[in-house]
């Protein structure tokens, strides 16, 4: 009975102490939800000004990179226009200098067919003198001696023929420079392309051989059967001389680290193959010997400026405007292969005939 | 050896609650005679029948304590209106209790009475400090500082100030049988304890920094040369600003930052925002925001850095001081960061703490204690 009593009291207590809390619970719950509610509205506040502040930085993320791409095409513009001054300047200094040359070369080699009969004409009356004077005065005896006639004879018809080749290798060049220079045809004109790669070559011509300290290389040249191709012949060549230009530094970089027995080995050689890709295309390959271009820079060699040449030897801008000139002058393709230490090979297609095309 | 026992009443009422606290003392100590105890109680008790009780029944005890945002132990976990006692029996650890009155007076005179106090009856040199500093009336850095320079910056502190279920209007600190108010009560530890402490936030700083162009202590009155209310009302609109959002302060080259949390009293008038903590004038600011997950990972972290370095075999008591800052956005879910700490447990250890109104301890691997904001921290307790 007492322990009963007991367990009541101690129950009501328990029960006691249960109310008492929930009564406390009850007057917080208020408190919490009204807190609740203020800490939803911060927070949904707080959240709606950091996505504010998100979309303005984005903004200014976006415009700052539409500047910074302004600013390269900037640039880029800035660069070509540079270039193409300068090229136009070469240009015109070239075709200058030919026209220059041309005239006194044309009027010394027209004139050595008149002086070389002239010569003849002499000579041959020196030997009629000689058969039917065979005993002249001393005083000519004595000029004979001293100018050797006899070798002077032999040798004058030499020197005669010797300035007609050089008058003739004179012209030849000047024909190339002009025909390089293109300044004379600005316009699309259907051209002969292995003429332009020849004068390319043959102005390169001293870089070629091996009087410059590196071994001579040698230029294969595998022509196809090509039609004649409408296209802006001055910028083309200049694609055919950066292309060629590299290539020849592709191979003198290659050359001081390798033996000479490697170097008899491995030729160092340029070769250029064109082809008929089919009846509409062309195609022009220059491959070099040089050490070749690692993947990670091919991706970036047609970017302007980018160059791995020593700062001074190169503008980084021979490639780019080159992409330039097949891609959007000529609606061709400009592509480069290369297995680093087997050398490289650019590759040009170009359409035969014009299309229409946005020029820059 | 140290043995420590945990008693927790959630019982609103206040005799009642101390009745049930010193029963589960009674038969939880085995007639052994306490040396000290640490108070943590709700802000409706009332504290001085309480404190009286205690010292009915424990009349030589060095007893210290505050009133709390919330408490939680080893017996009830997470409770809210409850009162936890927490009671040390040791014959080679001596713990001495002190207080410093009028912190906002004379905080020097204040903390040097509280340290002469507590040493009295030490042998051996101090190991460790334990405090409750009031919240509400003086800068909680200011009393910090004096507090590490009086202890010549030997002595690791750990704490939590006082603080009252977010009301930010009135708290207590205990000593003895004394209920104060802008007071610091401190224990001083000496002998062979052994401790180790880990302390963990969760926070991170988001959205646009700013530099503070005016500031005097705790008072924030300028960010970028216009009011400080303006920088936490482009945040959180119209509504004051509230510790759920502090303040990152970075140092000179921002890689690092401490937190500072707005005490909830700020003046309309001038703009400025009252914080726990002072803010130096030029420092870089960037308010800071959280999740519940990020909050109860941070907890779990704070547990397994003091496990993890603590130097004994296995601790006999564990003391957690957490925000307030982090109950009041954790809500339902704050029952979860006690649990989460006992997780990294493999036996039961006697523990408590409480919800402060900003945390006092060392940081990770330091000797020198800082004041924090928005941190969880475990320090864990031993005899050698």
């Amino acid at each position: 009975m007492v322990s009963e009593k007991i367990d009541d009291f101690t129950k009501i207590q328990q029960l006691e102490k249960e109310k008492r809390i929930l009564i406390k619970k009850l007057e917080r719950s208020e408190k919490n939800c009204l807190e609740l509610e203020q800490i939803n509205q911060r927070k949904e506040f707080f959240l709606r000004q950091i996505i504010h502040e998100l979309e303005d930085s984005q903004r200014e993320v976006k415009e700052k990179r539409q500047l910074e791409q302004t600013l390269i095409e900037l640039k880029r513009t800035q660069a070509q226009l540079v270039h193409a001054e300068k090229m136009s300047s070469l240009g015109q200094l070239v075709a200058g200098v030919a026209h220059e040359i041309n005239n006194p070369v044309n009027f010394i080699h027209g004139n050595l067919t008149h002086i070389q009969q002239y010569s003849q004409n002499l000579l041959e009356l020196v030997q009629l003198y000689q058969q039917h004077y065979p005993n002249p005065v001393a005083e000519i005896q004595g000029k004979e001696n001293e100018i050797d006639l006899d070798f002077l004879q032999i040798d004058l018809l030499q020197i005669l023929k010797s300035m007609n080749i050089g008058t003739d290798r004179i012209r030849k060049i000047v024909l190339s420079l002009r025909n390089f220079s293109r300044m004379d045809e600005s316009d699309f004109k259907s051209v002969d392309i292995h003429e332009g790669i020849d004068s390319t070559l043959l102005i390169l011509q001293h870089r070629l051989k091996d009087n410059r300290g590196c071994s001579e290389i040698k230029v294969i040249r595998n022509y196809g059967n090509l039609p004649l191709v409408e296209c802006y012949a001055g910028q083309l060549n200049q694609v055919f001389m950066n292309i060629l230009a590299n290539a020849i530094d592709a191979i003198d970089e290659v050359n001081p680290k390798t033996t000479q027995q490697e170097r008899k080995e491995n030729l160092s050689q340029i070769t250029i193959s064109t082809s008929m890709i089919d009846l509409d295309w062309v195609e022009i390959a220059i491959a070099d010997s040089g050490g070749g271009i690692p993947e990670s820079i091919k991706k970036q060699i047609f970017n302007p400026f980018f160059t791995t040449k020593p700062v001074g030897k190169g503008t980084g801008m021979g490639m780019a405007i080159s992409y330039q000139i097949i891609t959007e002058k000529h609606g061709g393709e400009l592509m480069c292969f290369s297995t680093p230490g087997t050398g490289a090979e650019f590759v040009i297609r170009i359409p035969v005939q014009k299309k229409v095309y946005n020029l820059v | 050896m140290l043995k420590s026992v945990v008693c927790h009443s959630n019982d609103p009422d206040s005799l009642a609650a101390i009745t049930e606290v010193l029963e589960q003392c009674h038969d939880c100590l085995s007639g052994e005679i306490p040396q000290a105890a640490i108070l943590f109680a709700a802000i409706d008790f009332d504290h001085t029948l309480i404190l009286h009780q205690i010292h009915q029944q424990y009349p030589e005890i060095q007893l210290i304590g505050g009133t709390t945002d919330g408490e939680m132990s080893s017996v009830l976990g997470f409770e809210q209106d409850s009162l936890i006692l927490m009671l040390f029996c040791s014959d080679r650890i001596t713990i001495r209790a002190g207080i410093g009155r009028g912190i906002s007076k004379d905080l020097q005179r204040a903390i040097q009475t509280a340290i002469v106090q507590a040493k009295t009856g030490h042998q051996d040199p101090i190991k460790l400090c334990i405090t409750f500093p009031e919240s509400l009336t003086a800068s909680a850095v200011l009393i910090l500082d004096s507090l590490n320079q009086a202890l010549d910056k030997q002595v690791p502190i750990f704490g939590g100030l006082t603080a009252d279920q977010w009301r930010f209007q009135q708290t207590y600190q205990f000593f003895g049988t004394e209920v104060c108010s802008d007071a610091i009560p401190i224990l001083l530890i000496s002998g062979e304890i052994l401790f180790s402490h880990g302390v963990a936030s969760g926070w991170n700083p988001l959205g646009k920094r700013g530099t503070v162009t005016k500031a005097y202590q705790n008072i924030l009155y300028e960010i970028d040369r216009k009011p400080a209310l303006e920088f936490y009302h482009h945040y959180l609109g119209k509504m004051p600003p509230s510790s759920e959002y502090p303040l990152a302060v970075f140092d000179v080259d921002e890689s690092h930052y401490y937190m500072r949390a707005p005490s909830g009293a700020y003046d309309p008038a001038v703009g400025s925002v009252t914080f726990f903590g002072d803010i130096p004038e030029g420092a870089i600011v960037q308010i800071t925001e959280t999740t519940h997950d990020n909050i109860l990972t941070a907890s779990r972290r704070s547990m397994m850095q003091a496990l993890e370095t603590y130097p004994g075999k296995v601790p006999a008591a564990a003391l957690y001081f957490s925000c307030a800052g982090r109950r009041q956005i954790l809500g339902s879910r704050t029952k979860e960061e006690y649990a989460l700490t006992q997780t990294c447990l493999t036996q039961a250890l006697p523990s408590c703490g409480f919800y402060t109104n900003g945390e006092i301890s060392p940081l990770k691997n330091q000797k020198i204690s800082c004041f924090h904001n928005e941190t969880f921290i475990t320090l864990l307790l031993g005899g050698e």
